[in-house]
């Protein structure tokens, strides 16, 4: 979703007039109505400073940091001053507000420096300065900008997914394209090590073990990776063939979306064999069902996995939410007096933690559960 | 409070998260941080009241005292607002901590605004707080007239020219959250403007708070004790009173009642406190699609018994609320209801849409012995959930994990039925089976098919390119709750075909068998199919049968995936063997699943 800026201002408390807007490009976009409906959010009081402000008004949404260098050298012991966007009111800025904190950053160190805008000369670099900000971000999200000999200013807007899920040790990272479409350099020197073990089947413990990185490193990059990207994604998944999935309303996409289609036909189909088609593959998705191991669907659909790989099958299932895992939990619903409480067997754990934390495996899990009286499975 | 920000890094270890801490941070994200009451007058712009209370004696700056190790990572998954990176210096404070960090005065110069903003959504975000109210204009009231013998000047009562009811949430509140909170301010501002004209009620109560605040501040001075003013006012004001319940009301069950200078009712519900099912919430405009897109063959459950339903209603609560409340039942649909309560089919859909927004019912198919259950995948299980415990107490001598192992693979109601069993045993499952859906613990699996032609091997690149028939069929709209459809009005199998519905259905009456006019209607219904897919039905054995043909080309709309087992049978007139004999005499072209109904799937397990 684009972010469009619609004016960038420069604001600051003269000496005399009060609070007013400098310079603003376009010029005479923020009206002196709207200006004195939202001054006080712009030139602040001094709790507010160095604080990022959005106010909504007037169809218009400008943010801004207010900034205050206090010095006897001002007149009035201080200068004031706040670099700031317009944007329309329905416009989502988060990206914006890190590049408004850069620049008010940028800019007080410019003043402490060399007083770039005490200075009335230098003062009025601002103005070019403003517009090719303005014209920068707009067309590519991005801007360099030479400040003078010495310093440049880069700034990029960054769209942020929201609220990542939390990856846990036996997640899967994966791609969802190609991912040599990224280039190497332009990660952190972390998610460079981990990117060749990110197929798709690795979880971040066996990335964290095979490219030698700490395992919370490896799960603060793949954050970060799933914040920035659009195609990629972590799930949650252990495939074995004794896994049993089901599929959920969305597996209907696959017929309403040509996109989603044409995305899974491209994943799924087997290395070097022609493309597998919509029928076969939706009917193997449809043949999923509770009660139905991963076994007994490939002896079942034998025909129609000629051309499908089943793992990266059920990997696009689960990452396009198409079908999900069922898994058992076992409850220990009798006991008797003396024996202690169930730890386990509570019916908050599933098979899968249970082998994780105990070490056996799930077959074993299986046979001492099966023919236990007391206990009932559950699946879900 | 909930302060999930300050997280312990041991939680990260832990492999399998459970869901409750993540109905803490939820919870977080959808409860405000702060009420604040401000106004704007001939007085200046002043702060009236403002809860919780902030500690007077703890400063923001002591709270950087308790910073955690600048190096260690955040791994608990709170990201904070600012990408900077400089964030990492600080400790994360905790909610009340970033609004307690306002002053009393810079929170009223912000907050009062100009009069330009009055009357719209006023919304403010400094760095990880969001301010959301609706600024009002008050009419002055006229100046007190003094009797004439009286030498003294005209006093002018300090006037109040406007109001502002601001709630304080956190920065990355969900947007429906922040329209809610932003609707609950509107509301309160209108209630309290009414009363202002009709007898100055806020002025008063601004005036109380002021006295008790400057009382404060003085005895402050000499005294030199810190204390909170707004903690004197609670028990002097009723307006402090009623912004404390909406708050406290809003962090817990999301449900409030407030009667504005005990007169005028402002009620509210904040739907993702009250839709929540595991750690998750149904987003309201999920539920708003939800509701629109129920059909007169669904049922309404309610989530209490109708008396305790009954006993919460206000006095002056409509009729037939009541009717509706006393008639509806699991297996009642909403049509048998409206027969049965007497009410337009319309009126019914209204009030039960209310009802599930008030968090008092959900939308479910009608019990019948032919649906199918299946556990929800955010059931509860444990053993020692307190649902555990209330089903116990409920059904003595059965425990519900064991009922629930029964659900574990989809199975029908009729499976349960065992001849040998008293009735009472019976009545009892389906007392149970209405608890669980009750409590989320159950959803229903339908049949959906869909219509998929083998690609023909000859012209394999023709066949990719075309889109498979259910997108190529537009898009009959048969899911207008205002359509009243005559089709059958039970949702059992026990089928009386009465007049077919008369919008969705495209049975004609027309005479049988293998007359030109039927051969006709079948040739034009087919030709929303391809070339090839026509030529692959009719080389099918059964196509070669008219009266099966004629059927399949007439349900042909429905084979696009969308309307499950029931609605066709509904629709249309038709019997569950029917139906089921064709899929499987056309198996070769269509592909069947089993899974719930995304309409009302939503009441089970909200979408991720």
């Amino acid at each position: 979703m684009a972010t469009r800026i619609e004016c960038i201002f420069f604001s600051e408390f003269h000496p005399t007039l009060g609070p007013k807007i400098t310079y603003q490009v376009p010029e005479e976009y923020i009206s002196r109505e709207l200006f004195d409906t939202v001054q006080v959010y712009i030139i602040t009081k001094p709790e507010l400073q160095n604080k990022l402000i959005t106010v909504t008004a007037m169809d218009k949404k400008l943010i801004g940091c207010p900034v205050c260098i206090e010095h006897k050298k001002y007149s009035r012991n201080a200068l004031l001053f706040n670099l700031g966007f317009v944007c329309d009111a329905h416009t989502n800025t988060c990206a914006l507000e890190p590049i408004v904190k850069k620049l008010s950053g940028y800019l007080t160190t410019l003043e402490l420096e060399s007083g770039f805008i005490s200075n009335e000369e230098s003062k009025q670099k601002l103005l070019p300065i403003m517009s090719t900000l303005l014209e920068d971000l707009n067309a590519t999200g991005a801007c360099t900008l030479p400040i003078d000999d010495s310093n440049t200013i880069h700034l990029k807007l960054i769209q942020l997914r929201r609220d990542p899920p939390i990856v846990q040790e036996y997640d899967v990272p994966v791609f969802a394209e190609c991912k040599d479409l990224y280039i190497k350099s332009q990660w952190d020197l972390t998610t460079q090590q981990i990117l060749p073990y990110i197929d798709g089947f690795r979880h971040i413990q066996k990335i964290s073990a095979e490219a030698d990185v700490e395992l919370n490193l490896v799960r603060i990059a793949v954050q970060n990776l799933l914040q920035v990207l659009i195609y990629f994604g972590v799930f949650y998944h252990f495939f074995q063939y004794s896994n049993v999935y089901c599929t959920t309303p969305k597996v209907q996409s696959l017929i309403d979306d040509k996109s989603i289609q044409e995305e899974c036909l491209g994943y799924v189909t087997k290395q070097g064999q022609k493309r597998a088609s919509l029928r076969d593959v939706f009917q193997l998705y449809c043949g999923l069902s509770p009660g139905t191991t991963m076994r007994d669907l490939c002896s079942r659909y034998s025909q129609q996995l000629q051309r499908v790989d089943e793992r990266r099958l059920i990997q696009f299932g689960l990452m396009k939410c198409l079908i999900r895992r069922l898994q058992k939990y076992p409850v220990k619903v009798a006991r008797d007096e003396r024996s202690r409480l169930p730890r386990l067997y509570t019916g908050s754990h599933s098979y899968d933690e249970i082998c994780c934390k105990t070490g056996i495996s799930y077959q074993e899990l299986d046979e001492r559960l099966e023919n236990d009286p007391n206990i009932v499975i559950c699946w879900k | 409070m909930l302060n999930p920000l300050v997280g312990s890094p041991d939680d990260s270890r832990s492999m399998y998260r459970q869901s409750q801490n993540n109905f803490y941070k939820s919870g977080d994200k959808t409860s405000p941080i702060s009420v604040i009451l401000v106004s704007s007058g001939s007085r200046g712009n002043k702060l009236l009241f403002r809860y919780p209370f902030q500690r007077v004696d703890e400063c923001p700056s002591s709270l950087s005292a308790k910073q955690r190790n600048p190096y260690a990572l955040n791994v608990t998954g709170d990201v904070l607002e600012d990408q900077d990176g400089d964030s990492r210096e600080q400790s994360p404070l905790t909610d009340e901590q970033l609004v307690a960090g306002f002053s009393d005065i810079i929170l009223a110069t912000i907050l009062a605004t100009k009069s330009d903003m009055c009357g719209k959504k006023f919304e403010l975000k400094i760095d990880n707080v969001r301010f959301v109210g609706h600024p009002t204009l008050l009419q002055h009231s006229p100046i007190i007239q003094v009797s004439k013998t009286d030498p003294s000047p005209k006093r002018e009562m300090p006037t109040m020219i406007l109001f502002n009811v601001v709630f304080a949430l956190r920065a990355n509140a969900d947007p429906s959250v922040i329209c809610c909170m932003h609707n609950l301010s509107r509301r309160i501002a209108i209630a309290l403007q009414h009363e202002e004209r009709r007898c100055q009620y806020l002025t008063r109560e601004a005036k109380l708070m002021l006295a008790v605040q400057d009382e404060i501040t003085t005895m402050t001075e000499t005294d030199g004790g810190p204390q909170s003013p707004f903690r004197q006012i609670l028990p002097k004001c009723k307006l402090a009173r009623d912004l404390k319940e909406a708050y406290d009301s809003l962090c817990t069950t999301g449900v409030m009642r407030l009667h504005i200078n005990s007169w005028l009712e402002v009620s509210f519900c904040l739907p993702h406190k009250i839709h929540r099912i595991g750690g998750n919430y149904i987003p309201p405009e999920a539920l708003e699609r939800s509701l629109k897109a129920i059909r007169p063959y669904h049922a309404l459950l309610l989530l209490e018994s109708d008396k305790a339903l009954l006993s919460e209603l206000p006095l002056d609560c409509s009729p037939a609320m009541v009717r509706l409340i006393k008639t509806c039942s699991a297996v009642k649909n909403l049509q048998q209801l409206a027969q049965d309560a007497d009410l337009a089919l319309l009126q019914i859909f209204q009030i039960a849409a209310h009802l599930v927004y008030w968090g008092k019912a959900i939308i479910i198919y009608p019990l019948c012995e032919n649906n199918v259950y299946m556990l929800s995948p955010h059931a509860n299980i444990s053993l020692y959930s307190p649902l555990a415990e209330q089903f116990a107490q409920q059904f003595s001598g059965h425990d519900l994990p064991s009922m629930l192992a029964k659900f574990s693979l989809p199975v029908s109601l009729a499976e349960f039925r065992n001849p040998l069993e008293a009735p009472a045993q019976e009545a009892q499952l389906i007392q149970m089976v209405v608890w669980m859906l009750q409590h989320r613990l159950l959803i229903q699996l339908h049949t959906y098919v869909c219509l998929l032609v083998p690609p023909s091997e000859d012209e394999p690149g023709l066949r990719d390119e075309e889109l498979p028939l259910a997108a190529r069929v537009g898009g009959r709209s048969l899911s207008t709750p205002s359509a009243l459809s005559f089709g059958s009005p039970t949702s059992s199998d026990d089928m009386t075909l009465t007049s077919p519905s008369i919008e969705n259905s495209s049975a004609e009456l027309v005479p049988g068998g293998d007359s030109p006019l039927n051969k006709r209607m079948t040739e034009t219904q087919l030709t929303s199919l391809s070339e090839h897919e026509r030529q692959v039905i009719l080389n099918i054995p059964a196509a070669q049968n008219p009266e099966d043909l004629r059927m399949f080309a007439r349900l042909l709309h429905y084979f696009r995936g969308h309307h499950h087992l029931e609605e066709i049978m509904y629709n249309e007139n038709m019997r569950r063997s029917q139906l089921k004999t064709l899929f499987d005499k056309f198996r070769s072209v269509l592909v069947v699943t089993n899974h719930e109904d995304p309409i009302i799937s939503i009441f089970q397990s909200p979408m991720d």
